[in-house]
């Protein structure tokens, strides 16, 4: 989008957000019953959902079968409707490929596949509407569905996406902002242990700022971290109130 | 009438030939006449998938990759072609229940392209050390307008030749394995292609001999 | 075909040897292998050696017609195939994850970092642009194909020319290389990978591994960056935890090795060009080196063919006819060729049995199928029209057949009968039933 900046001089954003202010984060648990976890989480615009089957025996190929830990099979696909103009093909091109293969081997360092060997955990993202930060919502939404389906991690995997525009990092970026050449980091942390689960970046971007950037994002993640705890410890609640009755 | 060459003599182009230069194929050639290039890699004897597999024999796969886009049509043919020539020179029955994969890859095409693929192949069995009957070489022909017999044609005078003949010749005793021809052409122009292939084979099996001779000689 | 799997003392000798900072090869940790790079014919052509991984790339051009959202701008195409040659593991189905793997991040590397001016390859805005399409092949797997790929990608963009075009009002002229000379693209930076590869849950880190230390390894980052000190890309893979500083870190080896990398490819790339200007050969054929045993070349040699046209004219006048009789061609109607009468069917039914069932049947056993084939041919051309003999064909319909619908075929009136999707077979029925009624 070109004349429209993307930040401006008081410091305000395209929807008057500040530089280091994340967007405002919505989620729900056990969303589906049918499925052993399920999640929707609304990170502003971006809307995903979540489904996680498992663990339970290998389907498929039985020959992928790990002796000593569980497969972790991911799928990404975006809804049709999700973007402005209406995907043509929602799986199977290369995008979605890629992105269900990073979502794999984050969950994979996360997971603690050493406790159900010989099984397979199912995880399906689809975004129902796309507003930048696609892969840092799916991996929040994953999370939580996982911690639903009670498979146990190691830590949360907090993803978020940031970019740098005239010497500042701008956290969680919306669409307009990905698309203006703007340098775009997602980063997936697990907040404890400040681990790096998955660091992907496209589009130039000088290395002294490297560093600021790479804070600036572990910043945000652990914002995110913050809030998803939140959420998941008020659905305990609400599941608990729910039960005791 | 048909003319062979006024002066009774066709050129071959320069042929250059460099065996092993690829670590993980089991046998690796390329072989170069004036600009066409094409690399072989072989892999085998090695395990067969089951749908594939033949009880007495080895199974050959020939893949011919192109150098830009996706292999087509005019690649399976060509497949075809070299895959019924190693067929037939390669003694399979001593491998049953394997697979032979023999795989090319065009690096440059200027005229000759099948004939070239088939003295690569030829090549990277032998660096592969796959038993043969016999060795083959391929030679290409092309017939210009005015009714010369070119041998070893570039781009441009395949582009302008009336056909096209491209024949695999076997080495012990010179006979026509396998011919992929394109025009029109008579009879007699025909067998005038083959006697003429024939005759350059030899040169071309010389140049395999002394090859090798070199690569297992003591002094350079 | 299989890939032979990595035994389990192999893996512990090469971890255990990561850790005493010791590599197989002799290299340091942070060593590149000998990088080789050479030229082909034709400009855009380049190959690339890092020690025995082998790579080839080839970049070709085309006018388009410009994406709908972007009519301004050319369209940039990349393309690694993973031949069977370069390795077992390799299979001609393309999706593997590897494959994908690869090409998405050569396709952020060269066109998310915008090195290449697209602008500049629009010729007709919103009609014409130029679509450049490299297709990188790779020839031996022996490590690290990301960078392979990566150097050879852009050292065969910095090669290639591009035809000359010319605009006039309306009217757009595109040169061949003879008439005018081709054009280079214009391009901003070079972006080169650089894989880093880490072992034993990120404590140890290795540069440019080779194909069993990628194996044994835990993850891999790879990092693109160019010589500016500019970072591409930066992509993280395989399940492995990463410190701020350990990419921090990694950043700065690969600025020293890009440009390492970077000044290589200039000195190749003036070496190629100056070898062009003194108009000798240039290409894959001359860097064949003579000194290898294994390699051999030979002059332009001269064939002696004086008595050909004699021992042609001889082995044809020896040659005897071929004793199988070809029938001869017989047009029965205009438009439709039949060669041969078929077989008598063998089915063994009563002759004056009137419940002939027509039905559609694959005629394998019928040695004639090559005759019948030319007979199909002519007819998909034509309306259905079999006319073997002059007889008439007594063709009984069969309400609930379970096939499609039976035609009835009139031989003697040129009557057109609806031809439906079955009906080739539906001849062959209905010639054998002619046939048939022969007896």
């Amino acid at each position: 989008m070109a004349g429209m900046e993307l930040l401006s001089d008081q410091g305000y954003r395209l929807d008057g957000r500040k530089a280091t202010e994340l967007r405002k984060v919505q989620a729900r648990m056990g969303v589906f019953a049918q499925a052993d976890g399920s999640a929707y989480l609304e990170q502003g615009n971006t809307k995903a959902l979540a489904v996680v089957y498992g663990p339970h025996e290998m389907r498929g190929s039985r020959s992928r079968t790990l002796h000593d830990q569980a497969v972790i099979n991911c799928q990404y696909s975006m809804a049709t409707f999700s973007t402005a103009e209406r995907k043509r093909r929602p799986h199977g091109d290369r995008k979605s490929t890629e992105m269900s293969l990073h979502l794999k081997q984050t969950f994979e360092a996360a997971v603690m596949t050493q406790l159900y060997p010989r099984s397979q955990i199912d995880i399906y993202v689809k975004i129902l509407q796309s507003d930048g930060g696609n892969y840092s919502v799916c991996v929040n939404a994953a999370t939580l569905a996982v911690i639903d389906a009670g498979i146990p991690m190691r830590d949360y995997v907090c993803a978020c996406t940031v970019g740098f525009v005239d010497e500042t990092p701008l956290a969680d970026l919306c669409y307009a902002e990905e698309g203006g050449g703007v340098s775009s980091l997602a980063l997936a942390l697990l907040p404890r242990g400040g681990q790096i689960a998955l660091l992907q970046m496209d589009a130039r971007l000088h290395q002294d700022h490297l560093e600021r950037l790479i804070e600036a994002a572990m910043t945000a993640c652990k914002g995110v971290g913050k809030v998803l705890d939140e959420v998941v410890r008020q659905h305990l609640q609400e599941v608990s109130v729910l039960t005791s009755d | 009438m048909m003319e062979v060459c006024g002066s009774g003599i066709v050129n071959l182009r320069e042929f250059g030939c460099e065996q092993s230069l690829l670590s993980r194929p089991d046998g690796s050639a390329s072989f170069i006449q004036g600009d066409t290039s094409v690399l072989a890699g072989v892999y085998g004897p090695a395990e067969v998938k089951v749908s594939k597999e033949i009880y007495d024999r080895a199974t050959l796969e020939v893949l011919i990759q192109p150098k830009v886009g996706l292999p087509g049509v005019k690649e399976r043919s060509q497949e075809q072609s070299v895959r019924e020539t190693c067929e037939a020179s390669l003694l399979l029955s001593l491998h049953p229940r394997s697979s032979l994969t023999l795989v090319l890859q065009v690096l440059h095409d200027d005229g000759s392209l099948l004939s070239c693929c088939l003295n690569a192949a030829c090549m990277a069995l032998m660096d592969a050390g796959l038993p043969m009957s016999c060795l083959f070489c391929g030679v290409t022909c092309a017939i210009d307008t005015a009714g010369q017999i070119i041998t070893d044609p570039t781009a441009t005078q395949e582009k302008e030749s009336r056909a096209l003949m491209t024949f695999a010749i076997d080495s012990t005793e010179h006979r026509v394995m396998m011919s992929s021809t394109k025009g029109s052409f008579s009879v007699h122009e025909l067998q005038q292609c083959i006697a003429v292939s024939q005759k350059a084979s030899e040169k071309i099996f010389q140049f395999y001999r002394d090859s090798v001779r070199r690569r297992y000689s003591k002094t350079l | 075909m299989k890939d032979t799997p990595l035994s389990n003392c192999e893996r512990d000798f090469l971890l255990k040897a990561i850790e005493e900072k010791k590599r197989l090869d002799g290299r340091q940790t942070y060593d590149y292998r000998k990088l080789k790079i050479t030229f082909g014919t034709d400009y855009g052509c380049c190959f690339v050696d890092l020690g025995k991984t082998r790579v080839m790339a080839q970049v070709s051009c085309e006018l388009v017609a410009p994406k709908e959202n972007r009519p301004n701008e050319g369209i940039m195409f990349f393309n690694i195939e993973l031949s069977p040659m370069a390795s077992p593991a390799f299979e001609q189905s393309r999706q593997s994850e590897l494959s994908v793997k690869l090409n998405r991040q050569l396709e952020r590397c060269l066109r998310n970092s915008k090195c290449i001016d697209t602008e500049s390859l629009c010729v007709a805005s919103g009609e014409k642009v130029w679509q450049i399409r490299t297709d990188v092949h790779v020839l031996n797997h022996d490590g690290n194909l990301m960078d392979a790929a990566s150097i050879a990608a852009i050292t065969a963009l910095r090669h290639f020319r591009r035809p000359d075009v010319s605009i006039q009002g309306d009217e757009v002229t595109v040169y061949s290389p003879e008439e005018r000379d081709p054009i280079p693209l214009s391009i901003y930076h070079m972006p080169i990978t650089v894989s880093f590869s880490f072992f034993q849950q990120g404590t140890y880190l290795l540069v440019d591994p080779s194909e069993q230390e990628e194996r044994v390894m835990d993850g891999l980052l790879i990092i693109a960056m160019n010589k500016h000190r500019e970072i591409c890309s930066i992509q993280s893979s395989g399940g492995i935890m990463l410190l701020k500083e350990q990419v921090m870190r990694c950043s700065k080896i690969a600025s020293v090795k890009v440009s390492e990398i970077t000044d290589l490819i200039e000195k190749a790339l003036e070496n190629d060009k100056t070898a062009r200007k003194a108009g000798g050969r240039c290409g894959y054929a001359e860097s064949i080196t003579q000194e290898r045993i294994t390699a051999l070349k030979m002059d332009e040699t001269p064939v002696e063919v004086t008595d050909v046209k004699e021992t042609a004219s001889d082995i044809i006048q020896k040659a005897e006819p071929s004793p199988h009789k070809v029938p001869s061609l017989v047009v029965p109607v205009p438009g439709v060729g039949q060669v041969g009468q078929g077989l008598k069917n063998t089915w063994g039914l009563e002759e004056e049995d009137d419940d002939d069932e027509e039905e559609e049947e694959e005629e394998d056993t019928n040695d004639n199928g090559s005759a019948e084939q030319e007979e199909d041919l002519t007819v998909m051309e034509e309306e259905p029209h079999k006319t073997g003999e002059s007889r008439e064909a007594n063709v009984v319909e069969l309400s609930d057949s379970e096939e499609e619908e039976v035609i009835i075929l009139h031989p003697e009136t040129p009557d057109r009968t609806p031809k439906n999707t079955g009906s080739t077979s539906h001849q062959k029925g209905a010639a054998k039933s002619k046939k048939r009624q022969k007896k």
